[in-house]
């Protein structure tokens, strides 16, 4: 099982190979449009094969997405 | 500015095969109570995400008919939801001035594609269920009607042109359930006319554009994400855990990285971005897609 700095960390790394920008848990992905819309179905396919279990799509909101200190909180595993 | 005489022109044309193909979706189609995905096959084996993978190879032909099941469920899926935000989309540009000349044919264009989902639905509903769709938005941000428009049409005409390939050769595969080919050969029939008109309206958007360097790039660049995202989708967990494969996520995963499947999306794609190439408006491939 992943730890949440694992977690984090794998966010990060597919962050930057998606964009070719270095992030920080802190940096503001969606906003900066560093991420666009279009790429939320592989970040939640991503999130969820780390954690081996389903996001429930239903429950979504926006400001889940603001960065990956959030998106770890929200959907992270624990350590 | 107003659309050229030209597309006009062919959505005219399109209005009236359309008009002359109305179809009742309620009645066009008988279907049986219930289906066995244990003994009839609902894709074609070739097209599944997971063939040419090891994992594959491994089947059993029952467990290979059961993915081809739920496999059709997610392609029926993924196409509700695709035309889901193509009605959004077609309706919110009925009647504005710049569409006005090919009103008439936005009205056969949604009419038909509300049709396609009562098929599709009507099968996952029946038979199985709809599959999730993870698509999201936050951060739609405000862009310029042009482009707006030139994002929308070209996205549709890419997602169609994808599912055409599937279609085109399900509606021929005498394997499948008549059910199964019933449904991709009539959704391949107005979807070649979806695609003349998606195909000529992109060209004279793309051309009469006056972008600057930037915003050409932005919209690159999200085409490009576009049809990764759109690949992505053909290879769902969901359906990898309703097929009974251990691990559904890593089994994406694979499928996705595996050479064979590459390989496969490269060839489904090509006719669309030789299109998109020969227009100057994807001049290189999208580096993550295939
Ligand atoms: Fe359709
Ligand atoms: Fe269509």
């Amino acid at each position: 099982m992943l730890s949440e700095p694992d977690f984090r960390a794998e966010l990060r790394a597919w962050v930057s190979e998606k964009s070719g920008v270095e992030v920080t848990d802190h940096s503001p992905i969606f906003a900066d449009r560093t991420l666009r819309s279009v790429h939320i179905p592989e970040l939640l396919l991503l999130m969820e094969r780390l954690r081996g279990t389903p996001i429930d799509v239903e429950d979504l909101r926006p400001t889940d997405f603001r960065d990956i200190d959030t998106l770890a909180t929200r959907f992270g595993v624990r350590s | 500015m107003s659309l050229a005489d030209s597309v006009a022109a062919v959505a005219k044309r399109l209005s009236e095969v359309s008009q002359h193909s109305y179809q009742n979706p309620y009645t066009a189609l008988d279907w049986p109570e219930t289906v066995d995905p244990d003994v009839d096959w609902f894709s074609s084996p070739e097209l599944l995400s997971l063939a040419g993978t090891p994992e594959w190879d491994a089947m059993p032909e029952a467990a290979r008919k059961r993915l081809a099941f739920y496999e059709a469920v997610n392609f029926y899926s993924l196409n509700i939801h695709g035309e889901k935000s193509l009605m959004a989309g077609l309706a919110e540009r009925l009647y504005r001035k710049e569409m006005i000349q090919v009103a008439d044919y936005l009205h056969h264009f949604l009419d038909e594609e509300n049709k396609h989902s009562i098929f599709f639905g009507g099968f996952c509903t029946r038979y199985a269920r709809v599959y999730r769709s993870r698509q999201f938005s936050v951060n739609e941000e405000e862009v310029p009607r042009d482009v707006g428009d030139f994002l929308f049409f070209a996205k549709t005409m890419i997602f169609e042109e994808i599912v055409d390939h599937y279609n085109w050769l399900q509606a021929r595969d005498e394997r499948l359930h008549p059910v199964a080919r019933y449904i991709n050969r009539n959704h391949h029939v107005e979807e070649a006319r979806h695609l003349i008109f998606g195909r000529q309206l992109v060209t004279e958007l793309w051309r009469t554009q006056q972008w600057d360097a930037q915003t050409v790039d932005d919209v690159r660049g999200y085409l490009a994400a576009f049809i990764t995202s759109s690949w992505r989708e053909y290879y769902n967990p969901d359906v990898y855990a309703d097929a009974g494969l251990t691990d559904p996520w890593e089994a994406a995963e694979t499928a996705w990285q595996s050479p064979a499947q590459r390989e496969h999306r490269r060839t489904v794609t090509a006719k669309c971005l030789g299109f998109l190439a020969s227009e100057k408006i994807l001049p290189e491939e999208p580096v993550d897609a295939f």
